[in-house]
């Protein structure tokens, strides 16, 4: 009732009837005194102000004045006033009630105005729990258009995002209507907000929606009621909800791949095991044997065998494992001398027929790698030397520093590579035509490569300065604290 | 006659095993895992405890450090490659010796003929050892290599001494540097390295292939005199 009262065409007459009928009241009351009458009149002119506002209110002060002289002060129903002490309390009367009517209407003003702050923060809160509950893009865009909607009072409210290329596509709507496309792209380009009145009544605004110093997109609103302040912490709203679907959406993918890289690791672990164990098995039994019956070339041959297919499956569960991507390097600082002495200790009975030359400085040839991995790495540069240069040659293996790499390298005498093979022979299963004969699975340079590139160094062959191939693999040296510049004691 | 307990769950790796140290002359006992292999332990004494390290119940490192608590038994772990960490924590954590599969029987047995052979020589650190072409005197802190005499610094003395306290055996980078540096802050897997280059150089026919010293990729070190 109060709400259809304070209708825009209500004001005037309702304070000129407000005035008319204290006045009607206290003429019916004829007993009460003049500052009685002149508190009750003023009581109307306040509450004129306090409904309506300035200018009614102004309007009944003056009323009430006029009616309090003509209906109250003698000679009653003239304007005329004849004790000049009541031209002063008739000014004082006037002054009261203009001052009562400006003052109520800017108490009046201000609770409006914190209670529209309140309703925005409450709209904001809902709006926010509504968007935390979500953490689908889908299912939070579908709502995001209604309930952003009925939070600015708005007739229409379109959500358009921005894709890979940053051109703006609609992604959400409450209804099909108009957009000015061009300034929904200036809006996100620029980053600026822009409100213009509507045709639909009340404002339409274009808000671009932040995510950190980024924008995702825009939001439109089209005859929206509320304050552009609220439009703007609702586009900042949107903004985080989006944000944070996209963090939930990648920490599930993270927790995923980690899974599955948790069931990979343990499969392949149950492959390999179920793989090795019968030729290891079958190796011991052979040995028994053999040993029982006093030695005979065809348990060594058997044993030769189940050696070349323990070597093979070696090979192929590792390719098994660098492909599922979950041969992950363990990263310590070690030295490139140690690298070499692994490598020469876990494969130097293959290097049995070869001179071997080991020349690995120590010191500031130190790498940052999974060190079994590069061990292995190395061990295929190893035995490719020992299985394609004659018996008797010269293996020599290297670890150096160069700048800011370290080089381990394997030189041998062989025949070499030819320029055009020496990266076809890194592709699986590809093996020279000189390498009939020879065992092997073409698949230990393919191993080697990827296990130095996973550990951040490349991989190449090149030709070794006395001939032969030259096996060489780079890696980022490692800073060290010795590698800073030390202080010095300055020397007088 | 050695009694030796061996723990496995593939039954026929279990029989390869059992065959191989019967007919080295040994009386064997088999379990399936470490639980039944507790159990074995508990009801009688055994000179020798060869164990897998993947098993259902109860694995080998958990097997090992269980031991550990009450009995000096030497243990030895059968290991598989890509787990040079595990093999680290094995030994620190009490086991004397491992061998990776796949492994030949003769390479076992030898591994427990050498484990053997130190259970029965006590604990006493040997006075003097001689091996190919080697004498060392630990008294008199001398060492000759075919009749000269080869002067040690006394890190490199410290560290054959460690080493020859358990011939055969394996020793972490941690043990050596702890029992020789007296800590393992400050002094690098590297620094190790760099000395027992030096002592090779001076004992090894050839440094590049030692025969006496040798390197436990990523582990350690093992002394072989007798090879």
């Amino acid at each position: 009732m109060i709400k259809a009262l304070r209708g825009r065409w209500v004001g005037y007459p309702g304070a000129v009837v407000l005035v008319l009928v204290t006045i009607g009241i206290l003429k019916f009351f004829p007993g009460l005194a003049d500052s009685s009458v002149a508190l009750l009149l003023l009581l109307s002119v306040f509450l004129s102000a306090w409904i309506w506002q300035s200018g009614p209110g102004a309007f009944a002060a003056v009323l009430a004045t006029l009616g309090f002289n003509f209906f109250f002060l003698p000679p009653v129903y003239t304007f005329t006033v004849e004790d000049p002490r009541n031209v002063v309390a008739l000014a004082v009367f006037l002054v009261c009630g203009l001052m009562i009517g400006r003052l109520s209407a800017l108490a009046r003003r201000r609770l409006r105005l914190v209670e529209a702050e309140r309703a925005d923060l409450a709209a904001m809160t809902r709006l926010s729990q509504a968007f935390l509950s979500d953490t689908n893009r889908e299912s939070l865009l579908g709502i995001a258009a209604d309930r952003l909607r009925d939070a600015l009072g708005a007739r229409h409210v379109s959500i358009l995002l921005a894709d890979d290329q940053q051109k703006l596509a609609p992604a959400a709507s409450t209804s099909q209507t108009e957009i000015r496309r061009d300034l929904a792209d200036l809006t996100y380009r620029q980053g600026n907000s822009a409100a213009f009145p509507s045709e639909l009544e009340g404002t339409d605004i274009y808000l671009p929606i932040p995510i950190g110093v980024q924008r995702a997109g825009v939001l439109v609103a089209r005859g929206f009621q509320a304050s552009e302040g609220l439009a703007e912490g609702c586009a900042v709203l949107l903004g985080l909800a989006l944000e944070r679907e996209r963090f939930v959406r990648l920490a599930r993918a993270a927790e995923q791949t980690r899974a599955s890289d948790q069931m990979k690791s343990t499969l392949l672990a149950a492959i390999a095991h179920d793989l090795k164990t019968p030729v290891a098995t079958a190796r011991g039994a052979i040995e028994n044997w053999a040993a029982e019956a006093g030695g005979s070339e065809k348990a060594r041959l058997a044993l030769d065998q189940l050696g070349a297919l323990t070597r093979t499956i070696g090979e192929l569960m590792e390719v098994v494992r660098l492909d599922a991507g979950i041969a992950r390097p363990h990263r310590e600082i070690v030295s490139g001398a140690e690298i070499v002495e692994a490598a020469v200790a876990r494969f130097g009975d293959a290097l049995a027929r070869h001179s071997l030359f080991v020349e690995a400085a120590s010191g500031d040839a130190t790498v940052e790698v999974d060190p079994a991995q590069i061990t292995e790495a190395l061990g295929h540069g190893l035995e490719n030397a020992a299985r394609y240069s004659a018996p008797g040659g010269e293996i020599h293996v290297s670890a150096n520093a160069e700048g800011d790499a370290v080089f381990l390298r394997v030189a041998d005498r062989g025949s070499g590579v030819p320029p055009a093979e020496r990266e076809r022979v890194f592709e699986r299963f590809v093996r020279l035509a000189p390498a009939e004969g020879i065992p092997g699975t073409g698949l230990g340079l393919s191993i080697a490569r990827s296990l130095v590139e996973m550990n951040g160094g490349s991989l190449r062959l090149l030709e070794a300065p006395e001939g032969g191939t030259l096996f060489e693999i780079r890696l980022p040296r490692a800073i060290q604290a010795g590698d800073l510049a030390a202080p010095r004691t300055s020397s007088p | 006659m050695s009694r030796v307990l061996v723990v496995d769950d593939e039954p026929g790796l279990r029989k390869v095993v059992r065959d191989g140290l019967e007919r080295a002359g040994h009386e064997v006992e088999t379990a399936v895992d470490g639980e039944e292999a507790l159990g074995f332990l508990a009801e009688r004494d055994f000179d020798l405890v060869v164990t897998d390290l993947t098993m259902p119940r109860k694995g080998g490192l958990e097997l090992v450090r269980e031991i550990r608590r009450s009995s000096p038994v030497p243990i030895l772990v059968l290991t598989v490659r890509h787990e040079e960490r595990e093999k680290v924590r094995l030994l620190d954590a009490g086991a004397d010796d491992y061998v990776t599969k796949p492994f030949g029987i003769e390479e076992l047995l030898a591994r427990v003929r050498a484990l053997l052979r130190r259970r029965g020589s006590g604990h006493a650190p040997p006075s003097e050892l001689r091996w190919g072409g080697i004498v060392v005197d630990f008294e008199a802190r001398t060492v000759e290599k075919k009749g000269k005499s080869v002067h040690l610094t006394p890190t490199e003395f410290a560290l054959l001494a460690k080493l020859a306290e358990k011939p055969g055996a394996v020793w972490t980078h941690r043990q050596l540097l702890s029992a020789v540096w007296g800590t393992t802050a400050g002094v690098t897997n590297d620094t190790l390295r760099v000395h027992m280059g030096s002592l090779r150089r001076k004992l090894e026919e050839d440094p590049d292939r030692p025969r006496f010293i040798r390197t436990e990729p990523w582990v350690g070190y093992r002394f072989t005199p007798e090879d």
